[in-house]
């Protein structure tokens, strides 16, 4: 795999395209996104959750890759979400500037993505527990895809 | 002409008031049953105010809920499950629900006593708090008290805090004075995933951030002189307060659970309104092992709260140049809030045994039902064989921590708690402003400035806008949330406390 995956069909974006929104909720925090494509609003997502944790993400930091593969396109933006947290956890570093790139293969959703892993020592950042399933949407519209997720705080 | 109930109406969700402070949610469409909320009329209307009402009311889908879902009066929007929610489901043909139990599986509160005074602590609450802070791990990233091996996290998911007093970072007082005396005997490891040890292991003993704090306090008042007594507690005493969980252990597991079930029970979860619900119905597979792990990772939150306290006892004998038995640092006790418990209650039945409604009972009859407690804390009265020997006779300890501008209560286990909220009552203050409105409305260093200068409370933190999310302004009023719980008798005033100092993530 490398930084800008290109096994994965997506409209052909580099998943980048995205923006996002840190929207209020009572005790946790909301991530609302839109993009030209999937892979675009999944990393936009992401990029949400990076914002949640730090409010300045620093230049450093070496890439490193996140492959899930989930049963529906949701199932797939909830494992890639999560699973940017467990990286965060075992490899001590603030994931951000994260690509990617969605699909379906051989009847499954399939997420090939990088991020920008930021030592710990070098960023000062906040916990987010874990990503929710909660009021979770991830819809196509007329301009592309839009997402909405809920993260416990 | 008979009086009609009085009703208030919230988004398309009417309620019933039953009587002063209890207000319930008639059963109706896909539910299963009631759903009653415990509030005055403003508290009431702070709950009404986000998506609580619905979220408890989307909880009574869950198969198998007996009597009635309850939200507490702290209750808040969460996801799936209101946060203050309890909900009891039947252990023979209900569920257990991962999301009814919450993603920081038992995080929970500790108090440990001291012998200090407020005065012996006047003048030194700057070395304190930057003591505190230096050597309790908090914030992202911050390491733990004890770097872990997988054999260190296996015996810490099998053993608990027994894991604890063999390691030397806990004593035998500790234990008896803690739920469950810190071990779950129902803690299966080998249920726990690799991934969720993965993220235990370097977090073994850290406060984490968000609402996680610990903070020194002093008791103000005493309101019931002899159940105090009984847990140690006077006027003008220092204590300690530590608030935290399971770390991305305990997320891990509950993430995990809900996919699988997602996965394996489908056809149960599309017959639930919210996907956060996610239940494994009681028997099968998925619903053992999940309460293995479960169990297992309520195990490391007692450890992860217990090498806090050992870490907080070297920081207090440094300052004070005391050892930590002449400072009479024991455990008061250490309550969860998010948890499933298999509990036997006593619940209403109709004429062929089955669990109804209290309106429909024709008979009562006890039952084991599985307790979700999402931040709820459980306040059993004296004489239940689950309280710990040092306190059976007068009820278990409840923690209420508050805001940390408003101070917290400890409350004792109220008589009514049995038969009104499964042994329940509420676990804090309850948040009513978001986080990112709390960013735009407080700037962290003044908070923290304000409560030095105005209030003497000396606050340290990993972030400024860790700070500003929890100012003191963003929560309940702790005072009436408590006024409900003692008015029901569900979890009655002992004693209030008002914050020292304070260091959060």
């Amino acid at each position: 795999m490398t930084d800008d995956p290109d096994t994965v069909a997506d409209g052909g974006a580099d998943g980048d395209d995205g923006r996002f929104e840190l929207r209020d909720h009572t005790a946790d925090v909301a991530v609302a996104a839109t993009a030209d494509s999937l892979g675009g609003v999944f990393a936009a997502v992401a990029n949400g959750l990076t914002a949640a944790m730090c409010d300045e993400v620093p230049d450093t930091g070496e890439r490193f890759p996140i492959e899930v593969r989930a049963e529906s396109p949701e199932a797939a933006l909830f494992d890639y979400l999560d699973e940017c947290i467990y990286e965060r956890d075992v490899r001590s570093v603030l994931p951000a500037d994260h690509r990617a790139r969605v699909g379906p293969v051989d009847g499954e959703w399939v997420v090939e993505a990088s991020a920008r892993g930021v030592p710990f020592a070098d960023v000062v950042a906040r916990d987010v527990k874990a990503v929710t399933y909660s009021e979770m949407e991830l819809a196509e519209t007329a301009d592309g895809w839009r997402a909405y997720v809920v993260f416990d705080v | 002409m008979t009086d009609t109930p009085e009703t208030r109406e919230f988004d398309g969700v009417e309620l019933r008031k039953v009587r002063e402070f209890v207000w319930e949610i008639p059963q109706s469409g896909g539910m299963n049953a009631p759903a009653r909320v415990l509030a005055s009329d403003a508290l009431l209307d702070q709950i009404a105010d986000d998506n609580t009402l619905q979220q408890l009311r989307n909880s009574t889908h869950l198969p198998g809920i007996t009597k009635y879902a309850v939200c507490m009066p702290d209750g808040h929007q969460g996801y799936g499950f209101p946060v203050g929610g309890v909900g009891a489901t039947d252990t023979t043909d209900g569920c257990i629900s991962p999301g009814a139990v919450g993603y920081d599986i038992n995080c929970g509160v500790r108090m440990v006593r001291t012998n200090l005074t407020y005065d012996d602590v006047r003048g030194t609450e700057e070395e304190l708090v930057d003591s505190l802070f230096a050597n309790v791990p908090s914030g992202l990233g911050g390491g733990g008290v004890v770097e872990g091996d997988a054999d260190t996290v296996e015996a810490i998911l099998e053993r608990g805090m027994e894991w604890a007093l063999e390691e030397g970072y806990a004593t035998e007082d500790d234990l008896a004075h803690c739920e469950d005396e810190g071990r779950r005997p129902d803690a299966r490891p080998e249920f726990v995933s690799q991934k969720a040890k993965d993220r235990g292991r370097n977090q073994i003993g850290s406060l984490g951030s968000g609402n996680h704090f610990l903070e020194v306090q002093r008791v103000t008042d005493v309101f019931d002189g002899e159940v105090a007594e009984a847990f140690g507690l006077r006027e003008d005493q220092i204590v300690v307060l530590i608030h935290c969980g399971s770390r991305g252990l305990g997320h891990q597991v509950c993430t995990d659970y809900l996919r699988r079930i997602e996965k394996r029970h489908g056809d149960l979860l599309e017959r639930l309104p919210d996907k956060e619900l996610a239940a494994a119905p009681a028997g099968s597979e998925l619903a053992d092992e999940y309460y293995g792990a479960m169990c297992a990772a309520i195990n490391f939150a007692w450890v992860n709260r217990q090498l806090i306290t050992h870490r907080t006892r070297r920081v207090f004998e440094r300052v004070f140049r005391m050892d930590a038995d002449e400072l009479g640092m024991e455990l008061l006790y250490d309550v969860a809030h998010n948890i499933a418990k298999r509990e036997v209650h006593e619940v209403g039945v109709d004429a062929d045994g089955t669990a109804v409604a209290e309106a429909d009972a024709v008979d009562h009859e006890e039952r084991e039902l599985y307790v979700h407690r999402k931040g709820a804390t459980r306040a059993f009265p004296a004489g239940r064989e689950e309280v710990p020997p040092a306190y059976r006779d007068v009820g278990q300890p409840v923690i209420i921590p508050g805001s940390m501008g408003a101070g917290s209560y400890v409350l004792v286990g109220g008589a009514e708690s049995l038969p009104e909220t499964f042994g329940s009552t509420a676990h804090g203050a309850g948040r009513v402003m978001s986080r990112t409105a709390a960013k735009q409305e407080y700037w962290g260093e003044t908070v923290q400035d304000e409560l030095r200068d105005q209030d003497h409370i000396y606050v340290k933190a990993q972030s400024g806008a860790t700070v500003a999310e929890e100012a003191p302004g963003v929560y309940k009023d702790v005072d009436e949330v408590v006024r409900v719980s003692d008015a029901l008798g569900i979890g009655d005033k002992v004693a209030r406390t008002f914050p020292v100092c304070n260091i959060k993530g």
